[in-house]
């Protein structure tokens, strides 16, 4: 095995330009397949951090009739928890509401939370410090769709227990900015005190954040693990790593065809290097060896050559971040406006197996026909 | 005539298929070669010289008969085992000297000796003694298509040599040459032949080969026509 890569390494070094054609195009499927994995990786990592600072906190508490996906179940989701069972959760209720900015209707969830809570980074402390009979706090994109600004007033409705609607203006005193879509769009927040003032559900809440890992069980409420809330966006974000898979997938196409064709032409135009191989004592298996171990070592030098250019622009990219446009933003997943890849070991060596096992392949696959040749006119460089 | 015999070709017979039939390349061919001899297969084009050389060398096995070279019947030998001996006892000599192109004139002496994991150090010295048998020491870093015939078949001697086979085979090795290079590289292998007692076997038309020859076998239509041993018609 030792002799065969020492030989292929003497081959493919002889071949020159031939050599670190294939090599180049295969580095840049390597460092592709590397930067869009990290970048995934990243956008992954950096969604599960927000969602868990802004959102989820260490798992979520949530009433048995509600279903975060069914707007129906806003209106009768919700309980009472007695306050002794309420250590290390932070309530929040929701109901529906309307707005009226700018004399349009816009329908919206209104969320009262405790002000005092530090779990999740909602800058709830702006309710405390407000003077306004009603403060509210709302994200950059819900902002944005209603065109408010900070110190705005705007008429809010709801309705209360009974079904019986309300109307008041609010105040906006705070616009924050988060990555995570699901605690901005279309929302609301005020302090759950008020809120239990306004809607008379004075103690109800429809879910609580948690501040430690697994409360203890409580009939009527269920508790989802951060892990839990995280599913559907991992999922969310391994359908786009399958999506863009796809694009990689024909680079390397690409590359490995182009090691295919090289192999192919290989075994046609060295028949004479190949009898001459025979001829001196090689067995015809390792000279399949032998063309198997060249075509693999293209991964090999692909992969010295991606080092050379993609180290340093993988770290570049990895340090200042991808900048991602707005409105890709406003696609209802958390994603930064700048995305920092991360490359894992597992990607590394995950992508350095998949270059080397199909170069291998794809090399040994026309380098079967050599274990069938007939030395004789192989010496001679007749086809076979 | 020296006595060790090393090769034993006992009624061989080879026929290839030619299109629905098939075709006798050889016929009942049964010789003998002792270590150190110099001889050569003699013959018009067809006559089976290039595929007696083949058995003789097990990059071919008979249809019928036996073919004992070293010991070893070609015919019983697996891919591996014919591998061995070529890589241990054969040495060969093409007419286009086939070297490998991307390789040194030093890689490709050295190529041989790498099949038989000899260490750096001992590749390099044995490398460079057969280089100057063929008085091409002074070249080792150059590649073969840099080199004139004669230098490129000299290579070729030396590479077929550095592993100092039992038998060397050498398939019309002077037809791509010149006269006075293929003078040089006869002188050169019977050189060799006497102070190594390597037995060469040769194919070749080439009256100028056969001037050196010890022992010529006449070859027609795939049958021994004539044995000639230096000035004495051994067998017919």
């Amino acid at each position: 095995m030792i002799l065969a890569f020492q030989l292929a390494y003497r081959n493919l070094m002889g071949a020159g330009l031939r050599t670190w054609l294939n090599a180049a195009v295969l580095s840049f499927a390597f460092v592709i397949i590397l930067f869009f994995n990290g970048l995934i990786d990243g956008w992954n990592q950096q969604a599960k951090l927000d969602n868990i600072e802004w959102e989820y906190g260490n798992g979520q508490l949530i009433h048995e009739d509600y279903d975060l996906f069914d707007p129906f179940s806003v209106q009768d989701g919700h309980g009472v928890l007695p306050v002794s069972e309420q250590e290390n959760l932070v309530p929040i209720l929701v109901r529906q509401a309307s707005i009226y900015p700018e004399g349009r209707m816009l329908s919206i969830s209104l969320k009262g939370i405790a002000e005092e809570q530090e779990i999740v980074g909602l800058p709830t402390h702006l309710l405390t410090n407000s003077t306004a009979e009603i403060p509210v706090i709302i994200g950059k994109r819900m902002a944005s769709a209603a065109n408010l600004r900070v110190n705005d007033e705007v008429l809010l409705r709801w309705r209360d227990v009974n079904g019986t609607f309300d109307a008041q203006h609010v105040t906006i005193v705070g616009i924050f900015d988060s990555n995570v879509p699901t605690i901005d769009n279309g929302q609301f927040w005020i302090p759950i005190k008020k809120l239990w003032e306004m809607t008379d559900m004075e103690g109800h809440a429809t879910m609580f954040i948690s501040t430690v890992d697994q409360p203890k069980e409580i009939p009527g409420w269920n508790f989802r693990s951060q892990e839990d809330l995280l599913r559907e966006l991992t999922e969310i974000i391994e359908m786009k790593k399958a999506s863009s898979s796809i694009m990689y997938i024909l680079l390397l196409a690409i590359a490995l065809l182009a090691i295919f064709d090289t192999q192919v032409l290989s075994i046609f135009r060295r028949q004479k290097e190949i009898g001459t191989y025979i001829a001196l004592g090689m067995t015809r298996h390792q000279v399949v060896g032998l063309f198997t171990v060249e075509g693999s070592m293209y991964s090999i030098f692909a992969m010295i050559l991606g080092c050379a250019y993609g180290v340093p622009l993988l770290i570049y990219l990895a340090a200042t971040g991808i900048g991602i446009p707005e409105a890709s933003q406003e696609m209802g997943v958390s994603i930064a406006d700048r995305i920092y890849p991360v490359y894992g070991f597992a990607l590394i060596l995950g992508t350095i197996a998949l270059v080397v096992i199909s170069a291998t392949i794809v090399s040994y696959l026309p380098a079967r026909k050599i274990a069938k040749m007939d030395p004789v006119n192989a010496i001679k460089g007749k086809l076979q | 005539m020296k006595t060790d015999i090393i090769i034993s070709i006992e009624n061989v017979t080879k026929k290839f298929k030619d299109g629905d039939g098939e075709f006798t390349a050889l016929s009942n061919i049964n010789l003998e070669f002792s270590k150190g001899e110099f001889a050569g297969f003699v013959g018009p084009s067809g006559s089976g010289k290039t595929t007696l050389l083949n058995i003789i060398g097990s990059l071919d096995s008979p249809t019928e008969g036996n073919a004992l070279v070293m010991g070893k019947n070609i015919a019983g030998l697996s891919h591996k085992e014919s591998a061995l001996l070529r890589n241990k006892h054969i040495g060969f000599i093409f007419q286009v000297y086939n070297l490998l192109p991307v390789y040194t004139v030093f890689e490709n002496v050295e190529f041989a000796l790498l099949l038989q994991n000899y260490s750096a150090s001992e590749r390099k010295k044995r490398v460079m003694e057969a280089l100057e048998w063929v008085g091409l020491q002074n070249m080792p870093d150059k590649k073969p298509s840099k080199l004139s015939g004669g230098e490129g078949q000299r290579v070729a001697i030396a590479r077929a040599m550095v592993k100092r086979p039992e038998i060397l085979i050498a398939d019309e090795p002077t037809a791509n040459l010149d006269a006075k290079n293929a003078h040089i590289i006869l002188q050169m292998m019977k050189k060799l032949n006497e102070e190594l007692d390597t037995t060469f076997l040769f194919s070749t038309h080439d009256e100028k080969v056969m001037e050196y020859l010890d022992r010529i076998v006449h070859l027609e239509d795939g049958k021994v026509v004539r044995d000639e041993v230096k000035n004495k018609v051994a067998a017919s």
